[in-house]
C-alpha cells in the first residue's frame, strides 16, 4: 500500500492539558504510532472558546498533527479517538503534502525554552474589541444652507 | 406591489477563486460567507464558482464539525 500524508485535527479537553501538556500530546501520538503510524508533525494549533458547547464544554485545546500512514488501520485510530473522552473532536484529512511552516512551528514548540500557556477557566468571558468612540457632534461641520449660493453653480 | 431590489451580484471570475480558496482553518474568511443565523450563503452572493462553492461549502461543514463555527446563530 502506498505511504499516504494525512492531516489531523483533535480537540482536547482543557482539563487534560491543565494536568500536563506532554502528557495531552500523548494522547494524540500514542494512538497513532499504535496503528502504525509516523508522525511527522505534531504541535499545539491554538485554545479558543468553542462555537457550541461539547459534553458540557466551552473551551478546547486543538492539536494538529501531520502524520504518513502505510498500514489500512485508519477506522482504528477514528475509532480509539472517538471512544477516549478527552478527545472532543477529531478530523483526519488526506493532504498531499505537508506546509513548509508546519516544520518550523513544530520545531518552536519542540524547543526546550517553549512553554504551553495554561488554559483558561471555562467561563472565562473573552474581552470584545473597543468600540471606537464617534465623531462628537460638536465638532461636525455642517455648512449653513442659507449661505449657500444655488445660483452659481447652475 | 412593489418590485423588491435584489442585491448585485459580485464579480465572477477565477482570479477571485484563487486568491480565496476556502480553508475550514480559516474561520475569518468563512464566517463571511455566513448569514446572520449561521446559513451558507448562495453562490449569487458569495461569488464563487461552483466547484469552489461545492469547497466552501465542505470546509464550512469540517469547521462546524470542529466547533470553530456554528450550526445556527
Amino acid at each position: 500500500m502506498k505511504t499516504k500524508i494525512y492531516e489531523s485535527m483533535v480537540l482536547l479537553d482543557n482539563a487534560l492539558v491543565r494536568e500536563d501538556w506532554k502528557k495531552a500530546k500523548a494522547t494524540v501520538t500514542d494512538t497513532l504510532t499504535k496503528y502504525g503510524a509516523s508522525i511527522v508533525t505534531c504541535r499545539r494549533y491554538d485554545e479558543k472558546k468553542l462555537a457550541y458547547q461539547i459534553k458540557g464544554k466551552n473551551r478546547g485545546t486543538f492539536v494538529m498533527c501531520y502524520f504518513t500512514l502505510e498500514k489500512d488501520t485508519m477506522a482504528e485510530i477514528r475509532r480509539e479517538w472517538e471512544l477516549n473522552e478527552k478527545v472532543l473532536r477529531s478530523l483526519i484529512l488526506r493532504v498531499e503534502e505537508v506546509p513548509a511552516t508546519e516544520h518550523e512551528l513544530a520545531a518552536a514548540e519542540n524547543n526546550a525554552d517553549f512553554v504551553v500557556p495554561a488554559p483558561p477557566p471555562d467561563d472565562m468571558v473573552e474581552e470584545e474589541e473597543p468600540i471606537i468612540d464617534p465623531v462628537p457632534l460638536d465638532e461636525i461641520m455642517v455648512p449653513d444652507l442659507n449661505d449657500v449660493d444655488l445660483d452659481s453653480k447652475a | 406591489m412593489a418590485q423588491q431590489r435584489r442585491a448585485p451580484a459580485p464579480p465572477i471570475s477565477g482570479k477571485y477563486c484563487e486568491d480565496h480558496m476556502p480553508d475550514y482553518k480559516d474561520v475569518e474568511h468563512l464566517k463571511k460567507f455566513l448569514s446572520a443565523h449561521g446559513q451558507i450563503l448562495s453562490r449569487k452572493r458569495s461569488g464563487y464558482c461552483t466547484q469552489c462553492q461545492k469547497a466552501l461549502k465542505l470546509a464550512i461543514k469540517r469547521a462546524r464539525h470542529m466547533a470553530l463555527l456554528p450550526f445556527v446563530g
